[in-house]
């Protein structure tokens, strides 16, 4: 060990310079920037691109192929099914009996047919159809602040095929027309929503009412 | 074996600064680095991105948001403590570990994993059908979406603060960072997501088990799988303090990927039983807990030469002790033991408090690039002080 007494210190009372952080070697410019930064940052760039461009452009060129087929039921969280009308195309949610591992079904379900779309959703819910019904409208007001799909016309009654009676009401948007119908089975509420263009017509289709009127809960008819 | 000289010593130090960028400045605003907008357009993206959302939803579960908002800013702050605590030899600037919270908690979400994990998710669907994405689609589209994105700052990071992250410690430091960001924005996007499961009645009681499941679970999610994909970035590239190693790089790369796949499809693999997937859970936590002590254990070795190099001068100046200085540049076990070996309450005490002005002077010696400055000589009088005992007269 050295021995302090007889050895000078050799540190320097002031801190060697070093550049600014800002500062750019002259030979290491590129259009006033730093060449260094250009090849991580346009790295960067790339992946930025890749994820939320080119990923989501394939995504909307390939089309669902999964067709609804005619005996086809649909079932989400808490034993709701319905039937899909044939032809239509599944994109999200899964036909009864094909169960994800886990065991637990996705609480929504969606079939389109061209601009038409029919969306189940389910949900606990204490209360009844009514009830559901002005809960969804509130959150859809808050959601869209005047703007977007909004309530048009009273509630009226709808029973399913079950003999579940259910509230609905007609909603329309600035491109958009439809239905929203609420069901309560026990403390598990469920909200259908259809939606098309508002060209269209504001009644909704047989084939809507008919996948509306399949709703049914397992457990409400045991 | 000769003795090193002083004038070695101090040499070694300035070797250890200059490598390991320990007490330099970070200036955000650097106008001639690419990388720098490159940052502030893509957080800017995020930040927006997430503000839209959370103005849009707060009109209908105000109270969800908020009730999320404070919970996860609070587990926040834990995780900023203890991530910031564990950086304790050759210090990152604080500035430093903000910008990297930025990128994680909006660009890496914002900008770019939310729009591939949405994209991808739907492909899976179309192509291998609902049930088959629903088993496998997270766990095969997050770790490779979340983990590129989380990571990609990195790179930013590394333009940005070229003489500062040298090491694959920093790396590590740095990733835990930008985890921390991106877990505590998706936590309140999940909590957002669960207010609206009641339809929007009841929203604290459908967000609280969302909000503590998300606290629990993540102890071994995002926080830990970036610091460990980020020590492989710095492996990967290599460093001036961190030569490249290939093979390693990779391998810390795919392990995050890996652990976050598994999580993702725990419930796949578990099946319907509760109690398996219960097992499954805590044997994953374990798991990937063990990983990231030896990634933290292989990593700081590097942290802790430079401490010793930047020390050795003050010890050979009798500034502290070799018992000291290897407390200092040694593990918590090290540090723990050098304070035991004190006899009374009293002068344990004492050892914490010498070991922390010992610190403090490391810190002053590495702003002063090993020079000897006023700071320097007075944090070197502070050591003496509370070795001596004397009272603070400040």
């Amino acid at each position: 060990m050295p021995d302090p007494e007889t050895e000078v210190s050799s540190a320097a009372s002031a801190p060697r310079f070093e550049p600014d952080e800002r500062w750019v070697p002259a030979d290491e410019r590129r259009f006033g920037l730093d060449r260094r930064t250009l090849r991580p940052t346009l790295a960067v760039f790339a992946l930025v691109f890749v994820m939320s461009v080119v990923l989501p452009v394939i995504n909307a060129t390939v089309p669902y192929h999964d067709r609804v087929r005619a005996g086809d039921v649909m079932e989400i969280e808490g034993d709701v099914t319905f039937v899909p009308e044939a032809g239509w195309g599944i994109t999200s949610g899964l036909r009864a009996s094909h169960a994800p591992l886990s065991g637990a079904y996705p609480a929504t379900a969606t079939v389109e047919d061209g601009a038409m779309k029919f969306t189940l959703r389910t949900g606990s819910f204490h209360g009844d159809a009514d009830k559901l019904l002005d809960q969804i409208e509130t959150t859809s007001d808050a959601l869209n602040r005047g703007r977007g799909v909004h309530v048009t016309g009273a509630p009226t009654t709808i029973v399913t095929d079950q003999g579940k009676q259910g509230a609905t009401v007609r909603v329309t948007g600035p491109h958009t027309a439809g239905v929203i119908a609420a069901f309560v089975f026990d403390s598990r509420g469920v909200e259908a929503v259809a939606t098309g263009p508002s060209d269209a017509g504001s009644e909704p289709s047989t084939a809507v009412l008919r996948m509306i009127g399949s709703v049914s809960h397992s457990a409400e008819g045991k | 074996m000769t003795t090193p000289t002083l004038a070695d010593l101090d040499r070694a130090r300035d070797v250890a600064l200059d490598l390991s960028g320990w007490g330099r400045r970070f200036v955000f605003y650097q106008p001639r680095n690419f990388a720098f907008w490159g940052y502030l357009a893509l957080v800017g993206i995020g930040v927006h991105t997430f503000l839209s959302t959370l103005t849009r939803e707060y009109n209908a579960y105000g109270e969800a948001i908020g009730l999320a908002v404070t919970s996860f800013a609070i587990y926040a702050a834990l995780f900023w403590w203890f991530t910031d605590r564990i950086d304790h030899y050759a210090k990152l600037p604080h500035k430093l570990m903000v910008v990297a919270f930025l990128w994680g908690g909006f660009a890496a979400t914002g900008a770019m994993a939310v729009n591939a994990n949405d994209a991808i998710l739907a492909l899976y669907a179309k192509t291998f059908g609902q049930v088959w994405a629903l088993n496998w689609g997270a766990g095969l589209a997050a770790p490779f979406n979340e983990e590129v994105a989380k990571g990609s700052g990195l790179l930013l990071l590394i333009a940005l603060a070229q003489r500062h992250i040298r090491t694959a410690f920093d790396g590590f430091i740095l990733g835990a960072f930008i985890g921390l960001g991106f877990q505590i924005v998706e936590d309140i996007t999940y909590a957002m997501t669960s207010a609206g499961t009641q339809f929007g009645a009841n929203q604290i009681g459908a967000s609280v088990s969302t909000i503590v499941l998300r606290m629990v679970s993540g102890v071994a999610a995002h926080i830990l799988y970036s610091a460990i994909f980020c020590a492989g970035v710095v492996y990967l590239l290599g460093r001036p303090a961190e030569p490249r190693k290939i093979g390693r790089g990779l391998l810390l790369i795919a392990i995050p990927m890996l652990l976050h796949g598994t999580w993702d499809s725990l419930a796949a693999i578990a099946g319907p039983s509760a109690l398996t997937l219960i097992g499954l859970l805590i044997a994953t936590v374990v798991v990937a807990l063990i990983i990231v002590a030896r990634v933290y254990r292989l990593t700081v070795t590097r942290e802790r030469d430079f401490v010793r190099d930047v020390l050795a001068p003050e010890q050979a100046r009798n500034v502290i002790t070799p018992v000291e200085l290897d407390a200092m540049a040694g593990n918590r076990k090290a540090r723990k033991a050098y304070r035991k070996a004190n006899r009374s309450r009293r002068e344990r005490r004492r050892a914490r408090y010498i070991l922390n002005a010992a610190y403090a002077l490391a810190d002053e010696l590495a702003a002063a690039r090993g020079a000897d400055t006023d700071r320097v000589r007075f944090a070197r009088s502070e050591v003496g002080r509370i070795r001596a005992g004397i009272p603070s007269p400040w």
